[in-house]
């Protein structure tokens, strides 16, 4: 089989804040087609600060950072922005418009394109984050949190960027608030073909969703890998921090018994609970 | 055993909205208990918090019926210093409520206003500041230490009002999982050394659950169900139509029980450590 | 690596001498220091204000490069005020013309007062910079308190500096918001920039409102409200910490001695003016050649 071409390369990336702090020490790393990807580890481990130069916003003060074979050192902003989306954590940040409709077309504007394109762009980010056309004319301000994220995150899609970076989008969302945002992203993902990459402290979360996970401590990449085998290296991850999902923690204390390290869902859990259960009685 | 906490036919609903976000609710919290409190947003979480410590109605806008006793008397009885040496609400974004320029200044602004002697200033802070480990960070500004650490100054600064009742407002939804930890590990601190009642709000299940004594579902406006925190979690099938996600373990061990490979008389592990030896029991035994 | 303190501007090492100095010093040099221009009209002292103002800065490992950030503004307000004050200064038949720009008459005398005006504003500029950068907002707050200011107004300013905290830190994150998508700065004319940055202001202020509701909450539930509690003397535990010493006294004492010396040779000897000061017969030399 063909490995996939990958779309975004960082070779040997270091970043330094101009006060001096290292926030990102040589790191390497590849996304590529078909990547639905979890970025975690502690605040202030360098996830931001990756992301925020895959899509650069940041640039590298060393090494450098392909991403569809642009160097985003000498990239403009606007060919970022068509390439890696980054939709920030609080919507507030990210809503300057007076109405939804041009605060989703804010972005087609300011690469240029024809009003036409502008208008099908936005109606299509729209549909597809699911707001109808009555709130076209609001003022984001006023929409409800949930609403305004979604608008952040339609105000993204409009650019088509092939890889969307989102920041924290569960925190401060109940459960099922979660696991409708995240559907979601599936949805572009498997539907549309984006890259999808989640900055995020909610393991059970990334054992449900993220096929890949990058695990970051100390400015640097300690894991990366299928989310099953990242999850299984209990001593990198206790390294970091990071505790896996609850059931992983259960199936890691009774490896002995015979369940897997990487085991996942409380499904995977009761399959090998029964197959071993089985077997003991035979 | 005393209630500290009682809410008879509370109603209240903000003048914006239509339906009211608490909707005659009946619930007592028992002194010294770890009460968790749980449920979608929009529940009314937050506002039953605020109904406890004042701020709904004095804050807020709206239409409130039947009672709240706090300590035996009704909350409306209190002027609002006498309430906050009774209630201390940490509340999820601990960024908004940092008013000082250093640490030290955040904690001991609460004090200051209950016009406390400097001494007695000094002897608490030797106590929380070391409970709540944020020594070293004392002469930074709060806003500049990390998400977990500023939830410890947060604590601090309503502890060293010493309330006996604690309330929490989703305390560790803005943290990273050590931030939340470490965050848990001073409330169970509180609780083993100095029997505090503390009432906390929180989605995260899995820190909450080793900790609470009784659980409380909040579902819109009604409280759907109340007790210990074990028989609370028997009624899964239930919690989870009202869209409650149990931590792995208790998922896990729930199904067994269904299916009858699980004792039906045995509790449910509450925490990795139990399931892992009733897992090992089940699997392990000389059978 | 040294230790640094967080100012308002920047870091100062923590072993600066300056920093050891009591907070209320400081803002009492800010305070007095900043009206010695006012006074003084003649250049020449306000340059050497100037110069003072950078030894100390030096002397309190203060990095200069501070003042790197002041460069452009500098500039552009002495451009400013030159435009005013010649181009924009009117018709004055009595004044003497150095020379024409598209007929316009540049006259000496309006050249003189532009030159005093920037040479009063700059020191003032670096006094600010090096309050800034060797006092931290606690510090402000501490001086205030130290002055018996009252507390609900020293709690208003500690509001206040913490608000611009806030709106700068969100400011730069709702610009990088910006970028994200796919707004770029470069080669747009000024008035496409200027709109650009009005609309900052939308995101900014829904940031406050909301952020000040939650504020009030906060400071209401630990029992604060703005007329106090009943009779509750607030005690003072964060001044209790700034002890203020004799060398704090002598260096009042010294500021204050600076400030009487310095009316007494303006406004008692007629000394320290643009009337007669060096530079004013260097720029009569070179504009009208010894004329006049």
């Amino acid at each position: 089989m063909m490995k996939p071409e990958p779309y975004v390369v960082a070779e040997n990336v270091t970043f330094r804040y101009p006060d001096g702090t290292v926030a990102l020490r040589d790191i390497n790393l590849r996304f590529a087609e078909g990547d639905f990807v979890a970025l975690i580890g502690q605040n202030g481990s360098g996830k931001t600060t990756l992301s925020k130069c895959l899509n650069g916003l940041f640039k590298p003060t060393e090494g450098r950072i392909l991403v569809d074979g642009l160097d985003t050192r000498h990239t403009s902003i606007t060919k970022m922005a068509v390439r890696v989306g980054y939709v920030f954590q609080n919507p507030d940040h990210q809503l300057f418009n007076s109405t939804v409709w041009d605060e989703i077309a804010y972005g087609p504007r300011n690469i240029q394109l024809p009003k036409a394109e502008v208008e099908e762009r936005v109606r299509e980010a729209a549909e597809v984050v699911g707001l109808d056309e009555s709130t076209f004319e609001q003022h984001p301000f006023f929409l409800p949190k949930g609403l305004r994220q979604r608008v952040a995150i339609a105000s993204i899609l409009a650019l088509r960027p092939h890889m969307i970076i989102v920041d924290e989008p569960t925190t401060g969302q109940d459960v099922k608030q979660s696991l409708e945002i995240m559907d979601f992203l599936t949805r572009l993902h498997e539907e549309r073909g984006h890259i999808i990459v989640i900055i995020t402290h909610d393991m059970p979360i990334v054992a449900r969703y993220a096929r890949r996970t990058v695990l970051m401590a100390h400015s640097q990449i300690l894991a990366d890998g299928p989310t099953r085998s990242v999850f299984a290296q209990t001593d990198v991850l206790a390294e970091a921090f990071v505790e896996p999902p609850q059931i992983t923690q259960l199936a890691q204390r009774c490896a002995d018994l015979g369940f897997a390290a990487g085991t996942l869902s409380v499904q995977e859990m009761l399959e090998q609970f029964r197959s071993l259960a089985a077997r003991r009685r035979a | 055993m005393s209630a500290v906490i009682r809410f008879e036919s509370y109603t209240w609903r903000y003048s914006r909205t239509k339906q009211p976000a608490l909707d005659a609710i009946d619930l007592e919290i028992e002194e010294g208990a770890i009460v968790g409190i749980i449920g979608p947003n929009g529940s009314g979480k937050t506002t039953l918090a605020y109904s406890i410590n004042g701020l709904i109605p004095r804050q807020e806008m709206g239409v409130r019926k039947g009672k709240v006793y706090v300590m035996g008397r009704e909350v409306m009885a209190y002027t609002p210093a006498e309430l906050c040496q009774r209630v201390g609400l940490v509340f999820s974004d601990p960024e908004a409520q940092f008013t000082a320029m250093t640490v030290e200044d955040e904690v001991v602004f609460g004090m200051e206003n209950l016009g406390l002697p400097i001494e007695e200033i000094e002897r608490r802070l030797a106590w929380v500041v070391p409970l709540t480990e944020i020594g070293p960070l004392m002469d930074k500004p709060p806003y500049e230490v990390s998400g977990g650490q500023k939830q410890r100054v947060a604590l601090a600064s309503v502890l060293a009002m010493r309330p006996p009742i604690l309330v929490l407002d989703e305390p560790t939804t803005m943290l990273d999982p050590l931030g939340r930890r470490r965050v848990f590990q001073v409330l169970e601190r509180l609780k083993r050394e100095y029997q505090s009642t503390i009432i906390v709000i929180e989605h995260s299940l899995e820190h909450l659950i080793p900790l609470a004594d009784h659980m409380v579902l909040l579902y819109y406006g009604k409280v759907l169900l109340a007790d210990e925190t074990e028989p609370f979690f028997e009624r899964l099938a239930f919690l989870m139509e009202h869209d409650v996600f149990p931590p792995g373990v208790v998922e896990f061990f729930y199904h067994l029980k269904q299916a009858g490979e699980y004792p039906a008389d045995a509790p449910l592990p509450l925490t990795v450590e139990d399931g892992t030896a009733r897992l090992r029991e089940l699997l392990g035994g000389k059978g | 690596m040294q230790k640094m303190h967080k100012t308002i501007l920047g870091y100062v090492p923590e072993a600066s001498p300056l920093y050891e100095v009591h907070p209320f010093v400081r803002l009492y040099f800010l305070m007095v220091v900043s009206i010695f221009p006012m006074i003084i009209g003649a250049p020449e002292w306000n340059l050497a204000l100037i110069l003072v103002v950078l030894v100390l800065m030096k002397y309190g490992r203060v990095s200069l490069s501070t003042l790197k950030l002041y460069v452009p503004i500098s500039i552009s307000m002495g451009m400013l005020i030159l435009l005013s004050y010649t181009l924009l200064g009117g018709i004055h038949p009595e004044f003497h013309v150095v020379f024409r720009i598209l007929g316009f008459p540049i006259y000496y005398e309006r050249i003189e007062a532009a030159v005093e005006v920037y040479t009063r504003i700059l020191p003032m500029i670096f006094v600010m910079v090096l309050f800034l950068s060797t006092s931290r907002e606690r510090d402000v707050l501490v001086a205030m308190r130290w002055a018996r200011v009252p507390f609900t107004m020293t709690y208003m300013t500690a509001m206040a500096l913490r608000a611009v905290g806030m709106v700068i830190e969100d400011f730069s994150i709702v610009r990088q918001a910006e970028k994200a998508r796919g707004f770029d700065p470069h080669g747009k004319s000024l008035g496409y920039k200027l709109r650009q940055f009005v609309m900052y202001i939308i995101p900014l202020m829904a940031l406050s409102l909301r952020r000040s509701e939650e504020f009030t909450k906060a400071i209401v539930a630990r029992g604060y409200s703005f007329t106090g509690l009943k009779n509750v003397k607030r005690p003072d535990y964060v001044l209790s910490k700034y002890p203020f010493r004799t060398r704090d006294a002598v260096l009042i004492l010294i500021i204050t001695g600076f400030l009487l010396g310095i009316l007494y040779l303006r406004y008692g000897l007629g000394m320290l003016t643009l009337e007669g000061s060096v530079t004013q017969r260097w720029l009569r030399q070179w504009l009208l050649g010894g004329a006049a």
